[in-house]
């Protein structure tokens, strides 16, 4: 079946060429993986979205603020492909198309070995090696978010969870539950605050958004709706004595005393809209003048409203240039403030299992190129043919892929590229990928026979 | 039945390029030389006895067995010496012997000891930096090592210096006479003159000649050179032979009064009854060899005659 001697010689010519592909994505995994924080991310791409460059990736930008989201743009999009392409290439043709070239596959057909003994042998090699390399990059990528970002296996815990849980003697899993209780204690929530670095209000502000969010979380699940829908109509909650009963347990007051503030908040709401547009004036005036008593950009200030608030100048002036009410500024502040606070959380959801997908994804699509690259090594007799066709083809991928990327006219594109299998968008964000990663193994499997069949039938010239 | 049976072999690479129709037989315990320039088949036709390459016609066996169908069966008795010396780079010399004796399955490794150290080989560096010839006996050792009854060289000694070509045909002298069966192809007359009792030419893929080897060696006619005292002499000598036919003229060098003849030897005294009347500067036999075989077939392909006489 395989040839144990030619094994050991595929490993001696071949490892040093694996070990450097394979260090080199392992670094720049732990790199992207490292550098990543969602607060600046969020910030980041925040700054971003109003430039060409946005509109060049489109709606990439919102996945970015995710550790997931981020790497399987970065990384997944394009070193985790590239890379492994290359030592594919180089390998591929060094196993075969190479060593008929010169002339040394000579020595191992002139002993007892059965030329199938030899083709299968180099590819178990080469799928082998490429299926070590991600586990190798996986294994390092896990070890590399648990050091880094700590809480990787099992529930991941906020700093102000951590914090709370020592003043009402809980465990963070609780809190986490019963994010009211929080509200109910004035240390916890000053000690909350603190572990987050941020005012008490705003802090307040960000548990009553979370808690929202987790309410109507709840509220979906009891009407088995998606959670989606009932942000967008907090109205369907009303309808529903579960439902609310679910959210109100979540929010820690009685199902009634819920259904009157969420009643309230709808009609506050239904107000607000319709003066959105008259208040996001006022709001932008507000911060012009702030902009100006600080001397700081006003389209920098937006993104970075805490500024207001430590400067008691800038406060009065945007008051007075707005025409509002100092709290409801403060207010706004605190709500956007918060809303960091909840990307940052979102930021810090890592999912094990997405990420196994991920380099699962990404060893699929390989095995895929592997297998042209080791068809057209076994079915040429000169290197420079193979590699025409073996690297020529998995390198146009690639350029397609880009092409189909960078621009929506050339969007048809994609539909020559193999790579737009292996969708690491779709991956991260619950998209439908089963049937690509299906298609991209079947794709691998039939290449590779064809490939060994080719060279057991051929005529070499040796 | 023959060791190794090539029936009718046709390979056509186009543009004239290929083997055509080839058949002969190798007998147990036989040196048959295969001969011929680059580019003639010898490589083409052993490719298709080692069953790298299938035939278009013809077919190619080794101790009965079909190249092409059981290529892994025939390797077990066999030795083979690829003409083109390309050993995996990655590898050191060792290393190489190392694992051409597991994909062999050799277990004793006293033989291959032996050759090592008949051939002076120093195996222990990388491949890489090998000399050729350093590279050619490390093939040779491979080739050799499971002691194999038979053996196909692809040009065994290119690449070797004189001293180590000499004893290569010792070597090849001493397989045989332990019974050996051996295919050696080669362009270097020599080494297949002292070792062939069989040889066969190869030109443009085709075989033009099978012959046995001492056949050439004994030939019942000899050429000798004559050269005349004086041109009147030569003159004289040439416009009797013209007349008489009694002599076969083979060339002829007018400036320097030269003049070849060829004799069966039952005809040498009616060749001593001519010269006897002639005033000789000297007059000596030419040796027939191997060469001169090969090149009558090869020479004739341009100018029929006309080359003869520009010879020597």
């Amino acid at each position: 079946m395989f040839s144990k001697p030619i094994l050991k010689q595929t490993l001696k010519a071949n490892y040093k060429l694996w070990l450097i592909f394979t260090g080199i994505l392992c670094v720049m995994s732990v790199m992207t993986i490292s550098v990543f924080d969602p607060k600046m991310m969020s910030t980041m791409m925040e700054m971003l979205k109003d430039t060409p460059m946005a509109e060049m990736a489109g709606d990439k930008l919102d996945s970015m603020t995710t550790l997931l989201g981020m790497l399987s743009q970065n990384f997944y999009g394009m070193l985790a492909v590239i890379l492994p392409m290359i030592f594919i290439i180089i390998a591929a043709n060094s196993l075969i198309a190479a060593q008929v070239d010169r002339g040394s596959m000579a020595y191992l057909l002139s002993t007892p070995t059965k030329r199938g003994a030899v083709v299968r042998t180099q590819a178990a090699f080469l799928i082998s090696s490429v299926f070590c390399m991600f586990l190798v990059v996986t294994v390092v990528g896990l070890s590399c978010v648990q050091l880094v970002h700590k809480g990787l296996w099992g529930e991941k815990f906020t700093p102000d969870a951590v914090a709370v849980s020592r003043i009402l003697d809980l465990d963070e899993a609780e809190i986490g539950d019963n994010l009211s209780l929080i509200l109910k204690n004035e240390e916890a929530l000053q000690a909350g605050a603190d572990a987050r670095q941020i005012d008490p209000d705003v802090y307040l502000v960000y548990l009553n958004q979370k808690m929202t969010i987790k309410a109507y979380d709840a509220a979906a699940a009891a009407l088995g709706k998606d959670a989606e829908e009932i942000t967008k109509n907090p109205a369907l909650l009303l309808q529903s004595p579960e439902a609310l009963a679910a959210a109100a347990k979540v929010m820690g007051v009685p199902a009634e005393a819920y259904g009157a503030q969420l009643t309230a908040a709808i009609e506050q709401q239904g107000a607000m809209a319709a003066q959105s547009m008259e208040l996001q004036n006022k709001m932008a005036a507000g911060i012009s003048a702030a902009a100006e008593v600080l001397d700081v950009e006003a389209s920098d200030l937006v993104n970075s409203m805490g500024k207001i608030k430590a400067s008691k100048e800038a406060l009065t002036a945007a008051a007075t240039a707005s025409g509002l009410p100092e709290e409801n500024i403060l207010g706004m502040i605190n709500s956007q403030l918060a809303a960091d606070e909840l990307a940052y959380d979102d930021g810090i959801v890592f999912s094990v299992r997405d990420y196994l997908m991920l380099n699962l994804g990404a060893f699929l699509l390989m095995f895929a190129i592997s297998g042209i690259s080791f068809m057209f090594s076994c079915i040429f007799n000169l290197s420079k043919n193979s590699l025409a066709l073996g690297a020529g083809l998995p390198i146009a991928f690639f350029v397609f892929q880009i092409m189909a990327q960078i621009s929506d006219s050339l969007e048809g594109f994609k539909y020559l590229s193999l790579i737009t299998l292996f969708d690491a968008g779709a991956v991260v964000s619950g998209g439908s990928f089963g049937v690509q990663f299906a298609v991209l193994g079947a794709v691998g499997v039939v290449l590779y026979a064809i490939g060994m069949n080719a060279f057991c039938k051929k005529d070499l010239p040796l | 039945m023959s060791v190794l049976q090539v029936e009718n072999l046709t390979k056509d690479y186009g543009s004239g390029r290929g083997v055509f129709d080839v058949t002969f037989n190798v007998e147990r315990g036989e040196v048959f030389g295969f001969l011929g320039p680059n580019g003639a088949g010898k490589t083409t036709t052993i490719r298709h006895i080692m069953g790298f390459s299938k035939p278009q016609e013809g077919v190619t066996y080794v101790e009965g067995m079909n190249s092409w169908l059981e290529p892994a069966k025939i390797q077990r008795d066999l030795g083979y010496l690829p003409g083109e010396i390309a050993l995996p780079e990655a590898l050191t010399g060792t290393q190489f012997i190392k694992m051409m004796a597991d994909l062999r399955g050799l277990q004793n490794m006293t033989h291959t000891g032996e050759l090592i150290a008949k051939f002076e080989l120093e195996p222990a560096g990388g491949l890489k930096r090998m000399s050729l010839g350093m590279k050619r006996k490390l093939a040779i050792v491979t080739a050799f090592m499971h002691d194999p009854q038979v053996l196909v060289l692809d040009e065994p000694t290119s690449g070797l210096d004189p001293l180590m070509q000499d004893m290569f045909i010792e070597f090849i002298k001493e397989e045989k006479a332990r019974g050996k069966t051996i295919l050696l192809s080669s362009h270097i007359f020599s080494e297949v003159d002292a070792t062939c009792d069989r040889i066969a030419i190869i030109k443009e893929g085709r075989l033009i000649s099978t012959f046995v080897a001492d056949d050439l060696r004994h030939s019942s006619s000899k050429t000798f050179k004559l050269e005349f005292n004086s041109k009147d002499e030569f003159e004289r000598f040439r416009s009797e032979i013209e007349e008489t036919q009694k002599l076969e003229v083979v060339s002829v060098k007018r400036h320097r009064n030269q003049a070849k003849v060829q004799v069966e030897d039952a005809d040498v005294n009616g060749l001593f009854a001519i010269i006897s009347g002639y005033d000789l500067k000297f007059f000596s036999e030419i040796k027939f060899t191997l060469e001169d075989y090969f090149m009558k077939f090869y020479d004739r392909t341009g100018s029929e005659g006309g080359a003869n006489y520009a010879a020597n």
